[in-house]
């Protein structure tokens, strides 16, 4: 049977490191020949890996981006691949990096220099759940049946996902990182502002100047690897606690292992810290991560990557590819950064309009600037078993909410997990003859994601990311 | 498996295991019960649905409910068969099947197949109530066979109705020939009423499965022609055999000249689902069309390719037909 063969790139930008790979995605129909033809992505293969280099940095606040690009198309070269022959994957800006001045800029202007279809993504989850997947944990918790959470820690978060029968059941962020202090010439250089609140209660908060011995530096990494203890025996409940970043932990099951991914996680297994030639408090915080005695409870594993773990996972794992039986307005393809409103099916039928009315109109002051209005997707979850006469119903509903106010610009985008998405939209051409709709099927995504659509592939599928766009501040 | 070797063994087995043993059998007959969460699964449905053959049985009727139809007449053949004085026999208590008690991972997997998995077993035998819902779906598979499509339907559809050359289903099942040919009457009606040299012709057959055709036609067929007057390709006369196989397209496509028949018609029912339905298409049947030229969508139905998406989907493969000129192995290598 034929396969296709698409390029894709990574690129991580973190609080310390940046990195990138390129690989190649093979793309190939895995239903039986009387079967309605099914893509999926059946081999990645990393073709380039680059180095890991610093950050570059134009003062604490402002990301350099002209060295990054620099470091990128040089990377390109040495991989012998064009940046527009990068038909996929995803630039992913992490840790304190997402939280810099230009960080959304950067991600931004890369993605659209940087490939023909490069995705810009951001954000604390997406960052613990691309990492979980690069590491190897996600496919680990499909062989073993064990609930397992990948901790990756990098410069200056600790993105925890965990996984079970291969799908995220949860996340949490954590200040919890290599970086968040810094030594220089045996001083402390610098702390970090969650690292500061932390030491609010303190009579005596450690401050800048102090030596590198002092036992208050011992003392603040005891406390990020008790709370990480914490997180993941689910005694962490305190909503303000200083060192969580966003949301208490989400999952809802005893974790049985744990794997450690990240620029920190390398000291971990390898016992090696080489690689990091930094003068901060990773390799402290990796020796007594292992000699913690409440995480030696856990049964921890070994990841396929650590410090690259983020970056393969944005290069290998990020791309999705839609169902087969879709429909398409070709000329309208690229789309990028479309944000997504969910419509709950899980009703009957019968308020098919008014839930589509409320989630049009909720699009329309969430995502107007303006009178500059901007293409969102709808999102049909839960849909039930429709009939033919139930379609027309909801493509008639449809048309009536966006006909109106679709353009070239801003086509009608509906998004399924079901597999529906080519009568939905022959359907809602045959209503409308003229409109441009994008009708794909077969992918999950959840309110508050963002999703970019790439082109037409010759087997007639799409390749798709669904990410989030979110900077958190400090 | 029949009854009578079922209730043979049990026998056997319990004589094995000694006398005191032996008064647990009559707690082994099941006394239904309507406690039992464990609805019909999809192929119950089924049954369900074929409404003119089973008009007691709702959708929505539970594993248990249907069972009570026959618990009457089973008490009273089970009983004598394992011999037992009736002094012997224990009180009947209600009787619950026990909760599904699998674990996390056996529901992880069968998330991933619909096949009897995780099941668990008593002895060397299935539990009676994976014995039952294998009776049952069974069942339905026959039922699939032996049933007739409604004219209510056919009305519906807007469509009329053709016979071939066989005259009842054992004949049918017997003799595949004579389902591969019209009957006489019927190729003259074929010819007064539809549309010569159409580009697709579609023609509908109950093969061996009438409820694959009761459940799953409109769908399919509403969304083919909504997709091919899409893309305005010109649709002939469709009409409905009784009791056809897949080659008589030949004879159709040579009766009307058409460009592409596509043909719709029960699957061979199976365990899995009694109600699949299958999409033949060829390029150019005409008498003498080799097997290699014909091409399949099958396994569509709810469980399986979604009706109305296979439908959608055929008005592509059409298109594709009709542009190549070619279908089966001969489009396969013309497209590469």
């Amino acid at each position: 049977m034929k396969t296709e063969k698409i390029y894709s790139a990574g690129i991580d930008i973190g609080t310390s490191t940046t990195k990138m790979v390129v690989s190649s995605l093979l793309l190939k129909n895995v239903a039986g020949l009387t079967h309605v033809p099914r893509i999926e992505i059946i081999e990645k293969t990393i073709l380039h890996q680059s180095p890991i280099i610093r950050t570059p940095f134009i003062n604490k606040e402002v990301i350099d981006m002209e060295k990054i690009e620099q470091f990128i198309f040089q990377q390109y070269e040495l991989a012998g691949i064009a940046p527009a022959d990068i038909a996929t994957g995803a630039i992913i800006i992490t840790g304190e990096s997402a939280t810099k001045q230009n960080a959304s800029e950067v991600i931004h202007a890369i993605a659209n220099t940087a490939g023909h279809f490069l995705v810009a993504t951001a954000g604390p989850d997406l960052e613990g759940i691309i990492a979980a997947k690069g590491a190897g944990t996600l496919q680990q918790s499909k062989n073993t049946a064990k609930v397992i959470a990948n901790i990756d820690i990098g410069g200056g978060t600790a993105n925890i996902a965990v996984m079970q029968f291969g799908e995220v059941i949860g996340t949490c962020t954590l200040h919890i990182g290599g970086r968040l202090i810094e030594f220089h010439h045996g001083v402390v250089q610098s702390i970090s502002s969650p690292i500061r609140k932390l030491m609010d209660t303190w009579p005596d908060p450690l401050s800048v100047g102090d030596a590198a011995e002092d036992k208050r530096v011992i003392r603040c990494m005891e406390e990020m690897v008790d709370t990480l203890a914490m997180t993941l025996s689910g005694q962490l409940t305190d909503e303000r606690h200083p060192l969580l970043l966003g949301h208490l932990p989400s999952w809802d099951k005893p974790i049985d292992a744990i794997m450690f991914s990240g620029g920190v996680a390398a000291c971990l297994y390898e016992n090696d810290c080489s690689e990091r030639q930094y003068d901060d408090i990773g390799e402290k915080l990796a020796k007594m991560l292992l000699q913690h005695e409440q995480l030696q409870s856990f049964l921890w594993l070994k990841p396929q990557e650590t410090s690259r773990a983020t970056v393969t996972g944005a290069g290998t794992q990020t791309t999705e590819i839609s169902g087969a039986t879709i429909q398409v307005n070709a000329d309208v393809l690229p789309l990028k950064n479309v944000p997504v409103i969910t419509c709950h099916m899980a009703s009957p039928l019968e308020e098919v309009e008014h839930v589509v009315k409320t989630a049009v109109e909720r699009a329309d002051t969430l995502f107007s600037i303006q009178e500059n209005r901007s293409p969102f997707a709808l999102y049909f979850s839960h849909l039930p078993y429709l009939s033919f006469q139930d379609v027309h119903r909801l493509c008639e509903v449809i048309l009536q909410q966006l006909a109106a106010k679709s353009s070239k610009e801003m086509p009608i985008i509906i998004v399924m997990q079901s597999d529906y998405a080519k009568v939905i939209g022959q359907t809602i051409q045959a209503l409308h003859r003229t409109v441009p709709i994008i009708c794909i099927d077969q992918i999950k995504v959840e309110t508050g994601d963002y999703i970019d659509i790439g082109e037409v592939l010759p087997s007639g599928v799409v390749p798709v990311v669904v990410k989030t766009l979110a900077f958190h501040s400090k | 498996m029949n009854e009578q070797l079922v209730s043979m063994i049990t026998q056997l087995v319990m004589e094995k295991m000694g006398g005191s043993t032996v008064t647990d059998a009559p707690k082994n007959t099941v006394t239904p019960s309507e406690k039992s969460k464990e609805k019909l699964s999809k192929l119950d449905e089924t049954a369900g649905n074929v409404a003119h053959e089973m008009p007691t049985a709702a959708p929505n009727d539970t594993l248990i409910k249907l069972y009570n139809h026959a618990s009457h007449t089973q008490q009273q053949s089970y009983e004598p068969s394992f011999g037992e004085p009736a002094d012997r026999i224990a009180p009947i208590t209600t009787f619950q099947f026990e909760d599904d008690n699998v674990s996390e991972s056996v529901q992880a997997a069968r998330k991933h197949t619909p096949a009897r998995i995780g099941v668990g077993r008593a002895g060397t035998r299935p539990k009676t109530k994976t014995w039952l819902k294998f009776r049952l779906d069974h069942a339905a598979a026959v039922d699939a066979v032996y049933g007739e499509v409604t004219d209510n339907l056919l009305k519906q559809l807007n469509v009329f109705q053709v016979t071939t050359r066989v005259t009842n289903k054992e004949e049918y099942i017997t003799r595949p020939d004579l389902g591969r040919r019209l009957s006489d009457e019927s190729k003259a009606l074929i010819q007064a009423k539809c549309q010569n040299n159409p580009q697709v012709q579609i023609i509908i057959s109950n093969g061996l499965s009438a409820s694959a055709i009761e459940t799953n036609i409109q769908d399919v067929y509403l969304a083919l022609q909504q997709s091919l007057s899409n893309l305005n390709i010109d649709i002939g006369t469709t009409f409905y055999i009784d009791k056809g196989r897949v080659a008589l397209m030949d004879e159709i496509g040579e009766l009307l000249q058409a460009e592409v028949v596509v043909y719709l018609i029960g699957e061979r029912p199976g365990l899995v689902s009694a109600e699949s339905m299958s999409a033949y298409l060829c390029y150019k049947p005409r008498f003498g069309t080799v097997e290699a030229d014909r091409m399949v969508i099958s396994n569509i139905h709810k469980g399986g390719i979604p009706p109305l998406e296979a439908g959608a989907y055929l008005g592509t493969v059409v298109e594709k037909i009709l542009q190549y000129k070619a279908s089966g192995v001969g489009l396969v290598a013309k497209e590469s």
